[in-house]
C-alpha cells in the first residue's frame, strides 16, 4: 500500500510538470508586434514587395515616444511570390519573430490595385493570427511601403493612426466607407465591382519618415483620406472623389453621419445640415430586359450652422429647407449613379440585389451585366427631415442690415 | 453492485450536449447554401421520429441495451454479428468528433503542439470519466449543459449586440432554396446530428424513470435542433452564404469579427471552450457505447476494464483515418453517405418493425 502511494505521489508530481507551461508559449519579449502591412507590386512579375510595419514597445511605452528619441516603429520590407513566403523572408531582418494578431490595417499599393488584388486576401483567411476586422486601405499615386513609413501626429503608431481616420472620417463625412478584410472578401465574391477608400501623401517620403517631422505645428508629410477606388473582377479602375464617392455611400446605405450645404432661397450653401440619420432601401426590377432601380433615401437631420437670413422659427421656411436638402442629396446620388454607368462597373450592389431577389431574372443578364447596368434606370425618392435648429430659433440681424 | 441510475434531467441535458457537441461548430448541409437553418428545421420532425423508434424500442425492453434487444429480436445468428458491427461505427465516428476538435484547435491557437497532445488529453478525460461510471457522467453533464447554455447565450447576445448580423443573408427563399434545404435535411441532416442518437440507446437501460424519457428525450431533440438552426442561421448572417460555406469553423470565424466598442473583442476562447465540452460529452457517450456493446457481446462483466483499450483505439485513429482535414471531410462525407444511414436508421426501423410483427403474431417463443 505505502509503495502504491509512493508511486502515485511520484507520477503526480511527474505529471504536474508538464503543467507548467504551453506547448505553444511564445513570450511577449520575444515578438515583434506587427500594426500594419503593406503589398506592392513587387520588382520582378508575379512577385510582391510585402512591408510591415513592426511596433518597437520600449519607444512607445513613454508618452508619444519623442523624448527618448527611438523611433516607435520600424520597416521591413521583403519581396517574394507569396505573402507568406515574404513574411517569413523578413526574419533575416527582424530579430524577432512577426506577430499579426494585432495588425490594424492593411495598405494595398496603386500597383497591386492595378494588377489585381485577389491574390493578396487569401492568408488573412486562412491564418489564425491575422484577424478579419484588419480595416483595408488603397494607396493612392503613391506605395503601400511609403505610406507606411509616414509618421502622424497625434497617434504615435501611423497604423492605428490610419485606421483611426479612416473610421472617424465614415463617422461623420461619408465619402469614405471603412472596409475590413472580412467586407472585402464579401465584396469580391459578390457580383460587379465595389469600392475601396483610398489614402493620399500630401509631401513626401522623406520628410515624413523622420521622427523631426512631428517637430512642428504643420507637419510637412501627412496622410489624408482620398476619394475611393474603384474595382473590377478585382481590379483598380478608377478613382471617385467628392460627391461622387458621397453619393456612392448613401446609395450603398453607409452613410453614418455627414453634413449637407443647402441653399436657402436665394442663397446659395447657406445652411449646414448635419445628417444624423439616414437610410437607403433599394429594390432592383428587369422591365423587359432594362434594369429599373428603386433607391428610397429617407434622412433625418439638425440645422447646425446658417449664414442666412431665414427664419428657422417658421414652419414653411424649414419645409422648404427639406426640399432643399431632398434636391441636393438626389443630385448628389444621381451624379454618383452616373459616374457609375459611365465607368461601366456596377459598384452600388444592384446586381447583388437583383441575384438576391430575383435569381431567374438574375440569371438572363448575368454574363452582360455590366452592360445592362449602364443602361438602366434610376428612379430615385428622397424623404429629408429636418428635427432640429440647435440653441437658437431665428438666427441674428446685424444691425448695418 | 448497485445498479447506476440517471434521472429526466440529467438524461435531458446529456442528449443536447451530445446534439449540439460537433454539429454546433463545423458546417452542415452544405448544399442547401443560406438555407441551412431551414433544412436543420426540416430535419427535425424525422430527428424527433427516430428518437421515439429508440425509446419504443427501449420501453420493450427496458433492461436490454442496443445489442441485447437486437439478439431477441433478430435471433442470435443475425443479432449478434449485426451488433458487432456497431463497435468499430461508433468507435471511428468518436474518433471524427476527436480529430474535428484538436484540428480546430490546432489551427486556431496551437499551431505546434502535435494533435497526439491535444487528443490523448481529451481522451485521457474521457477515459476517467468512464471509469467513474454512467451516474458521474451524467451528473457532470447536468452541470455542463448550464455553462454551454449561458456561454450560448452571451456569444449570440454579443454577436447580435455587435451589429454583425445581417438578415438579408438568409432571405428570400426561392423554390429551389426549399427543394435544396429538404434534400440536404435528408439524410444527411437527419442522420448528422440526430441519427447519431442511436448511442443513446445504450444510456436509456440506466433511466430510472422510463416513463418520462419520452418527454426529456423530445424536448432535448427539439430544443438541440433549435439551437443548432439559430446558431447556423447567425453564422449565415453574419458572414454570408460565400464564407460560410468556406470556412472549416464558422462559428469560429463568426466570433472573431465581434468587436463592440474596441473592448469586448477576441472572444475565440469561448467558442474553443464549447467545443472542447461538446466534444468531450459526443465522445463519451461514443465511447461509452462502444464499450458497453462491446461487453455485452463478449460477456465482459464489468464493462470499465475495455475503456482505456476503446479509448486509445478512437485516440489512435483519431489522427491516423485521415492524413490531413481535406481527406478527413471527405471520408466524413462518404462515411454520412452510406455508412452512418445504416446503423443509425435503417436498423432501428428494421428492428421496431421486425419486433411490431413478431409480437403482434406472437412469434416470440
Amino acid at each position: 500500500m505505502k509503495v502504491k502511494m509512493r508511486g502515485c505521489l511520484i507520477a503526480y508530481l511527474g505529471l504536474a510538470l508538464s503543467l507548467t507551461g504551453c506547448w505553444n508559449s511564445r513570450e511577449l519579449n520575444e515578438l515583434a508586434i506587427v500594426s500594419g502591412i503593406g503589398i506592392d507590386q513587387g520588382t520582378k512579375p508575379g512577385e510582391y514587395k510585402v512591408t510591415f510595419q513592426v511596433v518597437i514597445p520600449s519607444a512607445t511605452a513613454t508618452s508619444q515616444g519623442a523624448n527618448s528619441g527611438a523611433s516607435p516603429i520600424t520597416i521591413y520590407t521583403s519581396n517574394d511570390h507569396t505573402v507568406f513566403g515574404a513574411l517569413r523572408k523578413t526574419s533575416k531582418q527582424a530579430s524577432r519573430q512577426l506577430f499579426f494578431a494585432h495588425t490594424q490595417l492593411l495598405v494595398l499599393g496603386e500597383s497591386i490595385a492595378k494588377s489585381g488584388i485577389s491574390g493578396v486576401l487569401d492568408i488573412f483567411e486562412r491564418s489564425h493570427e491575422l484577424r478579419l476586422n484588419t480595416a483595408v486601405l488603397i494607396s493612392r499615386d503613391t506605395s503601400a511601403a511609403s505610406i507606411l513609413k509616414v509618421f502622424t501626429p497625434q497617434e504615435s503608431i501611423p497604423s492605428i493612426g490610419l485606421s483611426k481616420k479612416i473610421q472617424n472620417t465614415s463617422n461623420v463625412w461619408g465619402e469614405n466607407q471603412r472596409v475590413d478584410v472580412f467586407e472585402l472578401i464579401n465584396k469580391m465574391t459578390g457580383e460587379g465591382g465595389f469600392t475601396v477608400s483610398g489614402l493620399r501623401m500630401i509631401g513626401n517620403v522623406e520628410a515624413g519618415k523622420k521622427k523631426s517631422n512631428l517637430e512642428q505645428s504643420d507637419v510637412e508629410t501627412t496622410i489624408t483620406m482620398g476619394g475611393q477606388a474603384v474595382f473590377k473582377k478585382g481590379k483598380l479602375v478608377t478613382w471617385i472623389d467628392g460627391p461622387e464617392a458621397r453619393g456612392t455611400d448613401w446609395i450603398l446605405n453607409k452613410i453614418i453621419e455627414t453634413n449637407v450645404d443647402i441653399d436657402a432661397g436665394e442663397q446659395k450653401k447657406a445652411v449646414a445640415v448635419n445628417v444624423l440619420l439616414s437610410r437607403t432601401g433599394v429594390k432592383v426590377e428587369l422591365r423587359e430586359g432594362i434594369p429599373v432601380f428603386h433607391v428610397n433615401v429617407s434622412e433625418e437631420g439638425n440645422i447646425n450652422e446658417t449664414k442666412s437670413s431665414v427664419d428657422l422659427s417658421n414652419t414653411e421656411e424649414i419645409i422648404k429647407l427639406e426640399e432643399a436638402m431632398e434636391k441636393l442629396t438626389k443630385a448628389e446620388i444621381e451624379q454618383a449613379f452616373q459616374a457609375a454607368q459611365q465607368t461601366g462597373v456596377d459598384y452600388l450592389n444592384f446586381g447583388n440585389e437583383l441575384k438576391r431577389t430575383h435569381p431567374n431574372a438574375w440569371r438572363t443578364v448575368e454574363n452582360e451585366w455590366d452592360q445592362i447596368f449602364a443602361k438602366g434606370t434610376l428612379d430615385l425618392k428622397v424623404e429629408a427631415y429636418i428635427r432640429g435648429t440647435g440653441m437658437r430659433l431665428a438666427p441674428f440681424m446685424s444691425p448695418e442690415k | 453492485m448497485r445498479k447506476e441510475v440517471i434521472g429526466p434531467s440529467q438524461l435531458f441535458a446529456m442528449i443536447v450536449l451530445f446534439e449540439l457537441g460537433t454539429a454546433l461548430v463545423v458546417p452542415i448541409g452544405l448544399k442547401s447554401g443560406h438555407a441551412v437553418w431551414l433544412s436543420i428545421l426540416m430535419a427535425l420532425p424525422g430527428g424527433v421520429l427516430l428518437y421515439l423508434i429508440y425509446y419504443d424500442l427501449y420501453r420493450q425492453f427496458p433492461e436490454l441495451i442496443m445489442s441485447g434487444y437486437t439478439q431477441k429480436i433478430l435471433g442470435k445468428a443475425i443479432g449478434w454479428p449485426l451488433s458487432l458491427l456497431y463497435i468499430p461505427v461508433l468507435m471511428f465516428n468518436g474518433s471524427r468528433n476527436l480529430r474535428e476538435a484538436g484540428d480546430l484547435l490546432i489551427s486556431s491557437t496551437y499551431d505546434r503542439t502535435p494533435i497526439l497532445v491535444i487528443n490523448a488529453i481529451m481522451v485521457i478525460a474521457v477515459m476517467y470519466i468512464l471509469n467513474k461510471g454512467i451516474e458521474v457522467f451524467a451528473r457532470t453533464a447536468e452541470i455542463y449543459f448550464w455553462i454551454i447554455m449561458i456561454m450560448g447565450l452571451v456569444c449570440n447576445f454579443i454577436v447580435i449586440a455587435a451589429g454583425l448580423v445581417d438578415v438579408k443573408h438568409l432571405f428570400p427563399l426561392q423554390a429551389d432554396d426549399w427543394w435544396d434545404a429538404l434534400s440536404s435535411a435528408y439524410p444527411s441532416i437527419w442522420i448528422f446530428p440526430f441519427g447519431e442518437l442511436v448511442c443513446m440507446t445504450t444510456v436509456l437501460p440506466h433511466f430510472n424513470k422510463p416513463r418520462k424519457a419520452k418527454r426529456a428525450g423530445v424536448m432535448a431533440v427539439i430544443l438541440s435542433g433549435l439551437l443548432l438552426t439559430f446558431t447556423h442561421a447567425i453564422e449565415i448572417s453574419v458572414l454570408g452564404e460565400n464564407i460560410y460555406s468556406r470556412a472549416a469553423f464558422p462559428i469560429y470565424t463568426t466570433i472573431t469579427l465581434v468587436n463592440v466598442a474596441n473592448f469586448i473583442q477576441r472572444l475565440d476562447a469561448l467558442v474553443i471552450l464549447t467545443l472542447i465540452i461538446g466534444v468531450f460529452f459526443k465522445m463519451s457517450i461514443y465511447c461509452y457505447a462502444a464499450t458497453v456493446i462491446t461487453a455485452d457481446l463478449f460477456k465482459v462483466q464489468d464493462y470499465r476494464k475495455l475503456v482505456v483499450p476503446v479509448g486509445v483505439i478512437v485516440l489512435f485513429s483519431s489522427f491516423m483515418s485521415a492524413e490531413n482535414y481535406t481527406s478527413h471531410l471527405n471520408e466524413g462525407r462518404a462515411f454520412l453517405k452510406y455508412i452512418l444511414p445504416l446503423l443509425c436508421a435503417v436498423i432501428p426501423i428494421l428492428l421496431f418493425l421486425v419486433h411490431h410483427v413478431r409480437k403482434r403474431f406472437g412469434w416470440y417463443r
